[in-house]
């Protein structure tokens, strides 16, 4: 077992350096039931993802008693355990046998929907959901221009207006990395970081956003299954992706629609009108979600495109960068 | 049967520990606000801890029983009469078809209270659960708050009912809650973003320091506490937004203190699973039970922080606390 690294507060009970092109890792104090694991540094690399999602796996087909569940994220997996079937400790050395045994991730091709959205950008829901929080909330927020969010994240970003914006949240896939929050919630990722927006989150909180609400906030994209709280910036509507209800046969196995390690795409962009019908068509059940249900993905060549589109990606983060010291964070 | 004549404010069907490993899908666990008086209630009546009865919240809930059953009432003082007759909380009593168990509004401190009738309360089970998850609309009775006319199955009763009834929870067991505008102690430990990577020393001892007030806006999936300027340890939240309580989205812990901005927000078990701010602290599990007593708008908390150790060793101490062989003949 290596030097377990600890602070003196307690909250890092182990880490462990970079091994052998794996990515360093700490485990940290999530009170008596949880533990969260880290790995690298907190920068958005979604190649690590995929070696989040490997070792889930992994942890998944081995694991030990006490062991509930785990919730996976971009860079992390939360642990929920019972404290009282399996020490920390031993969790601790359970999580790193699995990760040190990893297999290497660049040569994968792992399964991944292709399920694609159509999106009403500034729609009549947005602006509700912001002519209240403005209401109510904070008056003064300089994330709301003109009652949307979609201008502040042009500004944001360094893009031109609102219509670039929404043309860059159409021109990417979105990795789907983790559901949660609520009930399958994706927290999506842009495949093509020439397009990879970023925006701050809200402060306070919002306290009311509709079910089908689509936002960002940092690189990562939202949609909200239920009427909910939210922190994110929203500029946009979709179909239903939950329904307790199960009305459609998208939901026939379960109320929820995603997957982690979905691509989700957003395509055709529509008016308020027709997302209200296409809505309605979900409830019917008539309406039939595109997915394409036997996509895969090939990390090595995703790797390669990166390579191939890292000049012009490094240009737009630079523009973006430059953007956002000039705008205010709310 | 039981058939409900009046609702009351918000009344659920909830079970113990709720619907356990659906974190990584979005589904918070459900399940009593005060899992304290929610066990010991089905003790009393001779059902296993976890067993379906009802959350009854602030009061006003009416309703018939159809045939014989023990019944205990657990929690918050609401004025519960059976036929007229005042009962005693913390105490079985056997009910006939025909009684009537009525609840007043709160008489005193507390704000929930748990009814548990032999046998159990036997909606059908979703998702592995019977617990009512209001913010995904699943699990209880039809996903849903209790109403006029709503009739519950009951199951089959393990014990004798006129044998379970007559038994108390001895007065050294039961609870005293700390009454409106008085503070809570509430056992925490440290969370994964604590001292020193992203608050400093100070913000925690601030932190375990304050008399923070509950909010009004505070319900089942968050409580809010007081705004407050954090120094932070960070300048901003780098991959994870602008502001320095934005992380990357991962993992929440049940019972998390996330900050968001500048407010603190108590994860409560209809809580978001997985989200982009801090958590600086992860209140006990053997302490969230006071979380289903406070009064939203009027209670104060102070977070007492524990270790790890300490955290589990209340944990295994409340699970022997809540058994048959510590009830009194009454």
């Amino acid at each position: 077992m290596t030097e377990h690294v600890t602070q003196p507060s307690g909250v890092i009970l182990a880490s462990f350096p970079e091994r052998n092109g794996r990515p360093s890792v700490v485990y940290r104090n999530a009170g008596d039931s949880f533990l969260l694991v880290e790995f690298g540094e907190m920068v958005f690399d979604l190649t690590m993802s995929f070696r989040v999602l490997g070792l889930d796996d992994a942890i998944k087909h081995n694991r030990p008693a006490g062991l509930i569940e785990t919730i996976p994220a971009l860079r992390s997996i939360l642990i929920n355990y019972d404290c009282r079937q399996i020490s920390v400790r031993d969790l601790i050395d359970f999580v790193e046998d699995q990760y040190e045994h990893l297999p290497p991730f660049e040569n994968l091709v792992v399964p991944s929907r292709i399920v694609e959205l159509p999106i009403a950008f500034d729609d009549k829901w947005t602006r509700e959901a912001i002519a209240r929080y403005v209401q109510y909330q904070r008056a003064d927020a300089p994330n709301v221009i003109d009652g949307t969010n979609s201008k502040y994240a042009a500004m944001y970003n360094g893009l031109r207006d609102e219509e670039e914006f929404f043309s860059y949240i159409m021109a990417t896939d979105w990795w789907n990395a983790a559901l949660g929050f609520f009930p399958g919630l994706p927290f999506a990722y842009p495949l093509d970081p020439r397009y990879a927006v970023v925006l701050p989150k809200y402060n306070p909180t919002r306290h009311w956003t509709p079910a089908g609400t689509v936002g960002i906030a940092g690189p990562c994209l939202a949609i909200y299954p239920v009427e909910s709280a939210g922190g994110y910036q929203i500029f946009g509507h979709t179909v239903p992706i939950y329904d307790p209800l199960q009305r459609n046969p998208a939901f026939r196995e379960s109320p929820v629609l995603l997957r982690p390690g979905d691509r989700l795409r957003f395509r055709p962009r529509v008016t308020d009108e027709e997302l209200e019908a296409l809505i309605q068509a979900v409830y019917d059940g008539t309406y039939q979600y595109v997915i394409d249900e036997t996509a895969t993905f090939d990390v090595g060549a995703y790797l390669r495109f990166l390579k191939e589109v890292e000049p012009e990606a490094e240009a737009f983060r630079r523009r973006q960068a430059e953007a956002a010291a000039r705008v205010p964070v709310p | 049967m039981l058939e409900v004549r009046n609702g009351g404010f918000e009344t659920t069907v909830q079970d113990y520990p709720g619907r356990i490993g659906m974190l990584s899908l979005g589904f918070a666990p459900a399940g009593p606000m005060d899992d304290y008086a929610f066990r010991f209630a089905n003790v009393l009546v001779g059902n296993p801890p976890g067993t379906a009865g009802l959350e009854i919240t602030a009061g006003g809930l009416v309703i018939a029983f159809e045939d014989e059953r023990a019944i205990a009432v657990c929690g918050a003082d609401m004025g519960a009469r059976l036929n007229g007759q005042p009962l005693e909380l913390w105490r079985s009593y056997l009910v006939r078809a025909g009684d009537i168990l009525e609840f007043d509004y709160l008489q005193g401190p507390g704000f929930r209270t748990y009814l548990a009738v032999s046998g159990g309360i036997d909606v059908p089970p979703v998702l592995g659960s019977r617990a009512t998850y209001l913010p995904g609309a699943i699990g209880g009775f039809e996903g849903r708050k209790l109403q006029a006319g709503d009739r519950l199955p009951l199951g089959e009763p393990l014990t004798d009912p006129a044998q379970a009834a007559g038994r108390r929870v001895p007065a050294s067991l039961i609870p005293s809650y700390p009454g409106y505008n008085e503070v809570w102690e509430v056992e925490a430990t440290r969370g994964p973003q604590a001292d020193p990577d992203y608050m400093t020393a100070e913000d925690m001892a601030f932190f375990f320091s304050h008399h923070w007030k509950l909010d009004a806006a505070s319900n089942r999936t968050g409580y809010r506490l007081d705004i407050h300027k954090w120094q932070w340890a960070r300048e901003s939240g780098g991959a994870g937004g602008g502001h320095p309580s934005n992380i990357l989205d991962n993992g929440y812990p049940v019972g998390a203190v996330n900050v968001c901005g500048d407010q603190p927000i108590i994860l409560c078990i209809d809580g978001p699973t997985l989200g982009g701010f801090i958590c600086n602290a992860v209140v006990a599990k053997a302490a969230m039970w006071k979380l289903g007593q406070m009064v939203p708008g009027w209670s104060y908390i102070r977070f007492k922080e524990v270790t790890l150790e300490e955290a589990i060793t209340l944990l295994k101490q409340q699970d022997e606390t809540i058994h048959e062989s510590n009830l009194e003949r009454s």
